[in-house]
């Protein structure tokens, strides 16, 4: 027992000794060693000396004990050298660092450049919606949803690291005027300041497939600040079916669908304006005008004189060097646009591996294409050993309050609700209720749990005619059947 | 006459006497071994019947083994078609849940129309 509580007092003085200073190897060393050990032991070294088989055989058995802990410690320091290994891929995806503001909308365009901004990634707060994460950083639904694939977009999980699309290539246009990428859903207008070229670019909402937005050139025709809406006979008749009947024209104010300011295009009916629902940023939304962010429309306005050159292309595929490496951004192409972009895309990257004589890594090109997050992916490097240069995502600090982000009043008494859903499910509910918030004009609307189910509350309203006028809304556009309900004291 | 009556009287007797005392012996040879085997099938008897209800008794075991295995079996089976439903009907929940989430999406996209 003695001498098996000695050899664990050594292989714990040899821990500590291994711990506190250098190993001097374990044939060497011999009595001094020992010594040590012992003196760590707390042990005379007389009784050690007095003892040469008990030594022998004592240090024959720590020998091996001391062979298992070195051979122990190298095999954690072989998985400690892998768990390193795997710090600098987290490090490239996650930055430490966190930067307080992030440009979003004004860049300034190097000569033979095509690749603006930079990447940036935030994490989630609870409560945060993808529509609102996107609105604060001028970002379409669109651009947010295809740059994190697999995320809930009404209901994401707080704590989640959301990547900020937040870097652009430029489409293949002349630089001058107004540029639109309807596949993008994006506007460019271009700016020359002294000798450099700014661009300032901004999220837009655009025609469905069956009411597309016209490609082509045109020119801003004329400008209107506080627009009345004159509703164009189709979308009348759209919403008589639907039981609404809307006048012939809508003037300023929430419920005009125009919003603040409007720019009418030479090409008539077309119109780049504001908009009531800005949670439609980035959606193929409108009767073929282009919709921006309240906040957006207004730069836009103040920023572009009349007879603006405007060019609206469909580029869902764009190429673009920066820093001597080329880069692909791959959107989902519209309905019917694929096969020939992609052709197109193709026939361009042929001729760059021709040019550079050098081949092209294609598997990389196809696999930004099927993902197509529309982020600019590095594919080539024009000048070798530049690929060292691709800029990393910053990471950005979630702000105090996101702009724009739906108030929601707090519930009161003496005031009217509409029950707008009783479900099993909560994440359902609240799904239910972003929706609703984040419908224009907004309808405050808030989960409240019971025993076995969720409610979605829309209000409080002032009035029973405000309820009803809610709950007539919630049926048209979003098919709720909802139940007013006056509560009081 | 008399000499001749006198040895077949001899003749007759000797070996009735013989006979009887072999008879004697043999008797209770006979009866030794009777009881013997007696014994023995009793013994045989008794080992037959304590085989018998060792059989029957390993028969009932077997039985009883049998019947558990059967209701092992069965409750394997269940917790395995348990286990099964619980996974298709988390399957299902997930597939409505994407379902109703792809419903109000479509619903939200239509309503941020003009």
């Amino acid at each position: 027992m003695s001498s098996w509580s000695n050899i664990g007092d050594q292989i714990r003085g040899f821990l500590h000794y291994d711990i506190d200073g250098p190993i001097t190897g374990a044939r060497s060393g011999g009595v001094e060693r020992l010594q040590g050990l012992n003196e760590t032991a707390g042990l005379p070294m007389r009784k050690v000396l007095a003892e040469p088989m008990f030594r022998i055989s004592d240090l024959s058995l720590s020998c091996n004990r001391l062979r298992l802990t070195a051979l122990c410690i190298f095999i954690f320091s072989l998985s400690g050298c892998a768990a390193m290994k795997s710090v600098p891929e987290t490090a490239e995806s996650f930055p430490s660092h966190r930067e307080k503001e992030i440009e979003r909308n004004k860049f300034p365009v190097a000569r033979g450049e095509d690749v603006i901004g930079r990447l940036a990634v935030i994490r989630l707060e609870k409560g945060d919606t993808l529509p609102d994460i996107a609105r604060h950083f001028s970002l379409g639904i669109n651009a947010i949803s295809a740059a994190n694939p697999g995320v809930d977009v009404w209901v994401p999980e707080a704590g989640e690291r959301i990547l900020l699309p937040l870097s652009f290539i430029l489409p293949d246009t002349p630089r001058k005027g107004i540029v639109v990428n309807l596949a993008t859903m994006r506007l460019f207008q271009y700016k020359e300041d002294g000798a450099s070229l700014l661009v300032t670019t901004y999220p837009i909402g655009v025609g469905t497939n069956e009411r597309p937005t016209p490609t082509g050139r045109m020119h801003v025709a004329r400008k209107a600040a506080r627009p009345t809406w004159h509703v164009p006979a189709s979308i009348a008749k759209d919403h008589r079916k639907k039981g609404d009947i809307l006048p012939k024209a809508v003037p300023p104010g929430p419920e005009n669908p125009l919003g603040e300011y409007a720019l009418y295009l030479s090409k008539s009916g077309y119109l780049i304006h504001g908009t009531n629902k800005p949670a439609s940023i980035g959606l193929t939304a409108t009767n073929g005008c282009l919709r921006l962010y309240p906040e957006n429309v207004k730069t836009l306005f103040d920023d572009t004189p009349v007879k603006t050159p405007v060019l609206i292309v469909n580029q869902p595929y764009l190429i673009g060097q920066r820093d001597g490496v080329l880069y692909l951004e791959a959107h989902t192409p519209m309905e019917g646009s694929g096969a020939h972009e992609s052709e197109n895309l193709y026939r361009k990257l042929r001729t760059i591996e021709k040019e550079a004589r050098r081949t092209l890594d294609w598997k990389k090109v196809k696999e930004a294409q099927a993902e197509a997050r529309g982020i600019p992916v590095p594919i080539f490097e024009l000048i070798q050993g530049s690929e060292k240069e691709v800029a990393k995502p910053v990471e950005v600090e979630h702000p105090e309050t996101l702009y724009g982000k739906p108030e929601i009043p707090a519930l009161k008494l003496e005031a009217w609700y509409v029950l707008a859903g009783d479900v099993h499910d909560k994440i359902e509910a609240q799904r239910i209720a972003a929706i609703i918030n984040h419908q224009g004009p907004p309808i405050p609307a808030r989960v409240v749990s019971k025993s076995d189910s969720y409610l979605v509350v829309a209000g409080p309203f002032n009035d029973g005619s405000e309820a009803k006028k809610a709950a007539k809304r919630l049926k048209i556009d979003l098919e709720i059947d909802g139940i007013v309900i006056e509560l009081l004291k | 006459m008399k000499k001749s009556l006198l040895l077949i009287a001899v003749m007759l007797v000797l070996p009735t006497l013989m006979i009887s005392c072999a008879t004697t012996g043999d008797l209770e040879k006979v009866q030794a071994q009777q009881k013997m085997s007696d014994a023995k099938a009793e013994q045989a008897l008794k080992d037959a019947q304590a085989a018998k209800t060792a059989a029957d008794a390993a028969k009932v075991n077997a039985d009883a083994a049998k019947v558990n295995a059967d209701a092992a079996k069965v409750k394997a089976d269940e917790t395995s078609v348990r286990a099964e439903n619980a996974i298709k009907a988390a399957e299902e929940r997930e597939r409505i849940a994407d379902e109703k989430a792809k419903k109000a999406d479509e619903a939200f996209q239509k309503s941020m129309k003009k």
